[in-house]
């Protein structure tokens, strides 16, 4: 049997017990207990202090004579400040919520921005190179369109083909040194083609007849190439529609 | 009651300084009583009274207009209390030369049977009581007469005291503790 704790009898003795009913019933169980507890019982029954000595009712007004003339009234504003208050408490807590919320505001956005605002010389560098690769793409569309379109009866082709491909030779070449850093099989393929194909008719004789481009567009496989850059084209100006779009997002 | 007060504060702070006085008329005689139960001694409790309403005055624009004006004076008187008592064991050297000695643990009382022996006995508590009450720390005493002379519950000593009510609850038991250990031996022979 587990005995009452000494606490626990002075908590009964005082009534303040959660279990007072369990703590009857094994004080009638156990005399161990019984017997501290009576012990208990009779040590602060016995201790007592004096009786408070009688005080007149005009008590009151003594002690207030007493202390009265060492005060100072309060003045008007004072009892202004007691009725308002919870008001002011209220009203300064609101205060204190609302710029809290305000600054936090203010420190989320910062937080956010600073790493789309490192990452923008490189966003704008990748929408230079798009945009210039896209104008590249669309000149050397039109040169294949060109070629692809004159006819086998024209013996004489009065087209500026030869100067064009020369001019998108040398742009060409940049853009392939370029692209062939960067992770993008088609698109490094696709140049290099071209390139083979702008070499042939920079290096073909100054006047390009009807037989020497069909020779090209056969050996090179012209129509192939026109159809793998309007695909480039269009994949590229995906590409620069979204970075233009992460670049207003990140404005804002 | 309160109600009255709070309308006896609020003129208080409006400037009407005798409103006041009515509440010390109407406080005073319990704050009294329970100062003397602390301090046993009349001239200690009118000063813990005189004190206890001094320094509520000059506080009242603190009082929560929520909180109930007997509670919080009580909370005051208190402190105003406990001032004293530590006042008073700082510079009264001990008034009972015959303090309890552990290793001495019975004291020699008469058979308890005779009248005069019985009045030796109660006076020999009394002193001992005494002296087990001037162990008490402060807080001890304090939280033990409220709860055995003026029976306030644990909750009711932890407000006065402002201490959680577990530390209330200690300070009651620690208390008995002290004073068992002094006054057993009286019960060996009694």
């Amino acid at each position: 049997m587990k005995h009452l704790t000494e606490e626990e009898l002075i908590e009964h003795y005082y009534s303040e017990d959660f279990y007072k009913a369990e703590a009857e019933m094994h004080l009638q169980a156990c005399l161990h207990c019984a017997q501290a507890y009576e012990e208990f019982g009779k040590l602060l029954g016995a201790v007592r202090s004096p009786e408070p000595p009688a005080r007149g009712s005009d008590y009151g007004a003594q002690v207030w004579h007493s202390i009265e003339g060492r005060l100072e009234p309060y003045q008007t504003k004072k009892k202004r400040i007691y009725f308002h208050w919870p008001q002011l408490a209220y009203a300064a807590a609101l205060l204190v919520v609302v710029a809290g919320a305000f600054l936090a505001g203010r420190v989320w956005e910062q937080a956010h921005r600073k790493p789309a605002l490192a990452s923008n010389p490189q966003q704008a560098k990748e929408r230079v190179v798009l945009f210039v690769l896209d104008n590249h793409l669309d000149r050397s569309e039109r040169l294949l369109v060109q070629l692809n379109h004159v006819g086998a009866e024209e013996e004489k082709v009065d087209l500026p083909l030869r100067s064009e491909a020369q001019q998108l030779l040398t742009d060409n070449r940049l853009y392939r040194q370029s692209i062939a850093q960067t992770n993008d099989p088609l698109l490094t393929a696709a140049l290099d083609h071209l390139e083979r194909v702008l070499l042939e008719v920079a290096n073909s004789p100054n006047e390009l007849n009807s037989a020497d481009i069909a020779r090209i567009q056969q050996e090179m496989n012209t129509q192939g190439l026109l159809f793998q850059i309007r695909v480039l084209r269009t994949k590229v100006s995906e590409q620069e529609t979204h970075a233009h779009a992460v670049q207003k997002g990140v404005s804002l | 009651m309160g109600n009255d007060d709070h309308a006896l504060i609020r003129a208080t702070l409006a400037g009407d300084k005798d409103a006041y006085g009515l509440l010390v008329a109407r406080h005073s005689l319990s704050v009294f009583r329970v100062a003397f139960r602390i301090t046993e001694n009349d001239a200690d409790a009118d000063e813990v009274v005189q004190e206890t309403f001094l320094r509520g005055y000059r506080n009242l624009e603190r009082f929560n207009a929520q909180a109930n004006f007997r509670t919080w004076i009580y909370r005051i008187a208190m402190n105003c209390a406990l001032d004293v008592l530590s006042k008073s064991k700082k510079h009264t050297a001990s008034p009972i030369a015959e303090e309890y000695d552990g290793e001495q643990p019975t004291v020699q009382l008469m058979d308890g049977s005779a009248g005069p022996d019985r009045l030796l006995l109660s006076l020999e508590i009394e002193t001992r009581r005494q002296a087990a009450m001037e162990k008490l720390t402060p807080t001890e005493h304090i939280a033990f007469v409220l709860r055995h002379m003026e029976d306030r519950s644990t909750d009711e000593i932890a407000i006065a005291l402002g201490i959680a009510p577990n530390s209330a609850k200690q300070a009651v038991f620690r208390a008995v503790q002290k004073l068992r250990q002094s006054l057993a031996p009286l019960w060996v022979k009694s």
